[in-house]
């Protein structure tokens, strides 16, 4: 990591965020003052976003400090902020084929998913809990409109109240940690946390740091804490969905990175151990809750929880090895799921319908939908040579590696489970004929981009080292 | 050069897969031309590999190598033992037929082909790969394919069949996985490299439990009892190539993958579990050839009889000894060929009159004389008459045990007349007797390709039937530097070199 040149530090610094922020305000302009399409609309922000890529692939190597100490730029802050931007232009892409529901307010939507990307920006690069709490609430409370956004839809609405009570729950949890926390350090810095809980037991710092586990529990939906996930997955509109289980789950594991490895550290309390519990229990839920599902949302609302408990066996092993395996794993799903979210957001418009049954012979309708769709689910579910397989790979190995064998056996055999539903669908593709004859017409656009993702999927499966450099390079400031 | 015909093997049906994705799909013509095309160049290159391969040299030869992820110590490593090259003169024997025999294939050609040779590729990757997580790579890659070539172009009950094949294997796949993670990690070399991880040796205690992950994990691809009831509904339900392939070939990677990494790796933990083994493939053999007995679906006749089978393959490898452990490998090649040949005449059969039921068919021999021919000379194969490499090979296998498993051995050879008893009365119910009404429109295989597939898996069982040692001089100098280098206590002296008369 190289220490920014001070006439530079300053732009560099906030040089992605100053460039979203300008987006942002350039989009909130237009649609203010002039009447643009969606379709222009979303393009020029998918447009704007690439730029930002640019720029967070050009400050990648960058490390340094700003705004008091609270924001701290870093490869991993970086690193996050490029997959929240992925995760962000696979969203808005959504949204430009959800455009007949989303009505006129399309532009709105297009903008409240900027702004919850400028507050990941800023969760990335949190240095403090303050900091880290703000971020979380910017993303949720954008959640939230996104939502409900279908206000005519009694699910959507419904979703929303439900996600509301829950965040506000687990916000409250969240903010009564940090009192205990700052009651029992005198400080919300992350550095001078982790020295007093390295210190000794504390037992004011225990209590405000499960209650912060908790609140972090809500957000990345760990058991106990999951049981919103399928109702308000299921209701809010698809492109909502895909940004909750994307952004949302990245968002919370950042959170809880960084409360685990840099405001606490491994040592504090034993906590691995508890992840490690949660974990298997998370998985094993997710994927028995997923076997029975009849609607496609719901199917990946439970998998994602499955998902949820892949990713925290890699935190629970509380090593180098782990954190790499579950930032590997963030990346495989963020486009797997990417890609699978957008199928469904095409196929759910055109079939009419969010029910597994409706995708009866979808191969017949668009070979294109559902070879992508395909590749999507195989990789979901751990077969190589896709991106989730290496990524259930280096969970495994962590996981093994560390010690725990019994939870690699838990891990191996749900991955069995989860292949069931997920060739339950495939099956429904394929396998059955069509009822009715009507093919499925895509626009050039989504063609390439559903194409980039199938792609990347696949080049995640086999050429892993230049990623797992990255990854690596990343997390080592997580671990000195 | 010739070590690049290895890396080949694998990457050229899969270029081949990418370009017949790019082919409009009303081309069938063409399809066909490609995949027959590059199941021979295959075919060819394996040939070329049989023929270069160094018969004095006991290590692996044609080494490829290219680092992947140096961080994690994985590589892109491939290479040849005796016994590996032998199994992929196998495979590419078989993938040709399969692709001739796909004829019957009609509808959604592109698809069915694509599916097929990822199929093919990932089988070769298996046979070649050195590095243990390439070799599961391939393996777990070699299933998927299976789930929609059953699910969409199978028969009656191919949806149940497809996800029960492909739960059951996957299962078994990532228990293994968990153990070769564990040889990685206790290993402590942070290498997945087959040859350097042989050189280590790992504790006892860790090879108890570690063995029977992969034993039972790989073992239920090669339908060990009690993990085999996927394998006749697979088989019965499968479009022919498939079967041919599965049967053929899919089936001995479990049997293959132990000898090259559990036998190897850990061989205390082999010791103590394959004694278990030899139960269950007792088991395996009896109620395999019982279930075959009272079958009356053809296909389910086959797919029982190679459950049965595959128990006298894993009976020689659980000998630990060199004379079962080559037998094993020869009874790999045998039975895979005269499986797929028993598969790929059904097919035939069944395109035909859309029956395979035994008691609905009846004096086909009239009829169909060169088909007809040809199933009675794989049922002489299959119940180990002499002049067929199946014979040699079981031969091998119960000298070896006779010593060590008295009372199985004599089991085993019991269910080798049972075996005589059920091919026997298909043979006579099915191609002779009066020729039913309905049937005498059928017409034989016609011209060169229609017979070409029969005729060369006859061919290629009677010429190492009559010749084994063309095959055993290359398998033997493995399986002996094998068993010398891990097991040295348990050798039997036994001379083999008698054998090769018969």
């Amino acid at each position: 990591m190289t220490q920014l040149g001070e006439v530079l530090k300053p732009i560099m610094m906030f040089g992605p965020e100053l460039g979203l922020l300008f987006i942002l305000i350039l989009h909130l302009m237009f649609h203010l003052f002039s009447t643009i399409a969606p379709k222009n609309f979303i393009r020029s922000s998918v447009l704007g976003l690439l730029l930002v890529s640019v720029m967070l692939w050009l400050v990648f190597p960058y490390a340094g400090n700003g705004l008091y100490g609270m924001f701290r730029l870093n490869p991993l802050a970086t690193f996050l902020k490029g997959l929240f931007t992925f995760s962000g232009i696979a969203t808005l892409l959504m949204a430009g084929e959800f455009t007949e529901k989303l009505g006129d307010r399309a532009n709105d939507f297009c903008l409240i998913v900027l702004t919850a990307l400028f507050g990941s920006f800023f969760l990335a690069s949190s240095n403090d809990l303050i900091t880290l709490f703000v971020t979380i609430e910017w993303i949720t409370i954008s959640l939230y409109i996104l939502t409900t956004f279908l206000k005519q839809d009694a699910a959507s609405l419904e979703a929303g109240v439900k996600y509301l009570i829950v965040g506000a729950f687990s916000s409250a949890l969240f903010l009564y940690g940090i009192s205990f926390v700052y009651g029992s350090v005198g400080s919300l810095f992350f550095s001078e946390i982790r020295q007093v809980a390295s210190a000794g037991t504390n037992s004011l710092l225990m209590v405000g740091f499960f209650l912060i586990l908790a609140g972090i529990g809500f957000k990345v939906a760990m058991f106990p804490f999951h049981l919103w996930v399928p109702d308000v997955y299921e209701g809010a509109p698809t492109p909502t969905t895909a940004f909750l289980s994307v952004t949302s789950k990245t968002a919370g594991f950042t959170a809880l990175l960084k409360l685990l490895f840099l405001a606490v550290g491994t040592e504090f309390v034993n906590w691995p151990y508890l992840l490690l519990f949660l974990s298997s229990i998370t998985l094993i839920y997710g994927n028995l809750a997923a076997l029975k599902q009849t609607n496609m949302k719901r199917l990946f609302a439970c998998s994602s929880l499955s998902h949820i408990g892949y990713l925290l066996m890699g935190v629970a092993v509380a090593n180098r090895l782990g954190v790499e395996a579950t930032m590997y794993y963030l990346i495989a799903y963020a486009f797997s799921n990417s890609a699978a979210f957008l199928v469904i957001v095409i196929a759910n418009r055109e079939l009419g319908s969010g029910e597994i049954l409706a995708y009866r012979g979808l191969a017949k309708k668009s070979p294109y939908l559902s070879g992508i769709f395909f590749i999507a689910l195989l990789s979901l579910g751990g077969i190589p040579p896709l991106a989730g397989f290496f990524a259930k790979f280096l969970i495994l190995n962590a996981v093994v590696t560390s010690g725990y064998l019994w939870l690699a056996l838990i891990g191996a055999v749900n991955v069995v489970i989860s292949l069931y539903y997920y060739l339950s669908i495939i099956k429904e593709m394929y396998f059955k004929q069509p009822t009715s004859k009507d093919k499925i017409g895509l626009s050039p656009s989504i063609r390439v981009f559903l194409f980039c993702l199938a792609a990347g999927i696949i080049l995640l499966g086999i050429v892993q080292e230049p990623v797992l450099q990255m990854v690596r390079f990343s997390t080592s400031v997580l671990f000195r | 050069m010739l070590r690049l015909l290895v890396p080949a093997l694998s990457l050229l049906p899969l270029l081949a897969a990418g370009a017949v994705l790019l082919v409009p799909s009303n081309r069938s013509n063409l399809i066909r031309g490609i995949v027959i095309g590059t199941t021979f160049l295959t075919l060819l290159f394996s040939l070329i590999l049989v023929f270069n391969f160094d018969q004095s040299m006991s290590s692996f030869q044609f080494h490829t190598y290219i680092p992947w992820v140096s961080s994690l110590g994985i590589s892109f490593h491939m290479g040849l033992d005796g016994i590996g090259v032998v199994m992929v003169l196998l495979h590419g024997i078989l993938s040709f037929t399969g692709a001739l025999v796909s004829r019957s294939i009609n509808q959604k050609i592109k698809l069915y082909f694509v599916f097929y040779l990822l199929l093919v590729s990932s089988i070769f990757g298996v046979f070649t790969s050195l590095d243990l997580f390439f070799l599961y790579l391939f393996y777990e890659m070699s299933v998927i394919p299976l789930y929609p070539l059953i699910g969409i172009w199978g028969s009656q009950n191919r949806e149940y069949a497809s996800m029960k094949l492909t739960l059951y294997i996957s299962l078994g796949a990532v228990l293994a996985l968990v153990g070769l993670i564990s040889v990685y990690a206790v290993s402590g070399l942070q290498t997945f490299d087959l040859l350097i991880l042989q050189k280590a040796s790992f504790p006892t205690p860790f090879q108890l439990w570690c063995a029977p992950l992969m034993i039972f994990g790989f073992g239920v691809i090669a339908s060990l009892w009690p993990f085999h009831s996927w394998s006749p509904i697979g088989y019965a339900a499968a479009p022919t190539a498939v079967s041919m392939l599965h049967a053929g070939v899919l089936k001995k990677l479990g049997i293959f993958i132990i000898i090259r990494v559990v036998l190897t790796l850990l061989p205390e933990g082999a010791k103590f579990w394959l004694p278990v083994v030899v139960v269950l493939c007792i088991i395996n053999i009896l109620y395999g050839a019982w279930a075959a007995m009272a079958q009356k679906d053809m296909k389910f006749v086959i797919g029982f009889a190679s459950v049965s089978h595959m128990g006298y393959a894993f009976l020689g490898m659980a000998c630990l000894n060199e004379l079962g452990l080559t037998g094993t490998v020869f009874f790999m090649f045998a039975h895979g060929i005269m499986a797929a040949l028993c598969f790929a005449l059904i097919g035939f059969i069944y395109d035909q009159t859309h029956t395979r039921m035994i008691p609905e068919l009846g004096g086909l021999a009239k009829q169909i004389p060169f088909i007809s021919v040809c199933f009675v000379m794989a049922a002489f194969a299959s119940s180990g008459l002499p002049g067929f490499s199946n014979f040699v090979s079981e031969l091998l296998i119960f000298f070896s045990a006779w010593e060590l498993y008295r009372w199985p051995t004599i089991l085993a050879i019991f269910g080798i007349v049972v075996t005589a008893t059920y091919m026997l009365r298909m043979i006579r119910n099915v191609f002779f007797g009066e020729l039913k009404s309905e049937w005498n429109k059928i017409e034989d295989a016609r011209g060169f390709w229609g017979k070409l597939p029969y005729g060369l898996l006859v061919t290629v069982l009677l010429i190492f039937g009559i010749w084994p040692s063309l095959l055993l001089n290359i398998i033997r100098p493995t399986t002996e530097s094998l068993i010398q280098s891990h097991f040295p206590t348990s050798q039997i002296t036994a001379d083999s070199t008698n054998l090769n008369k018969t």
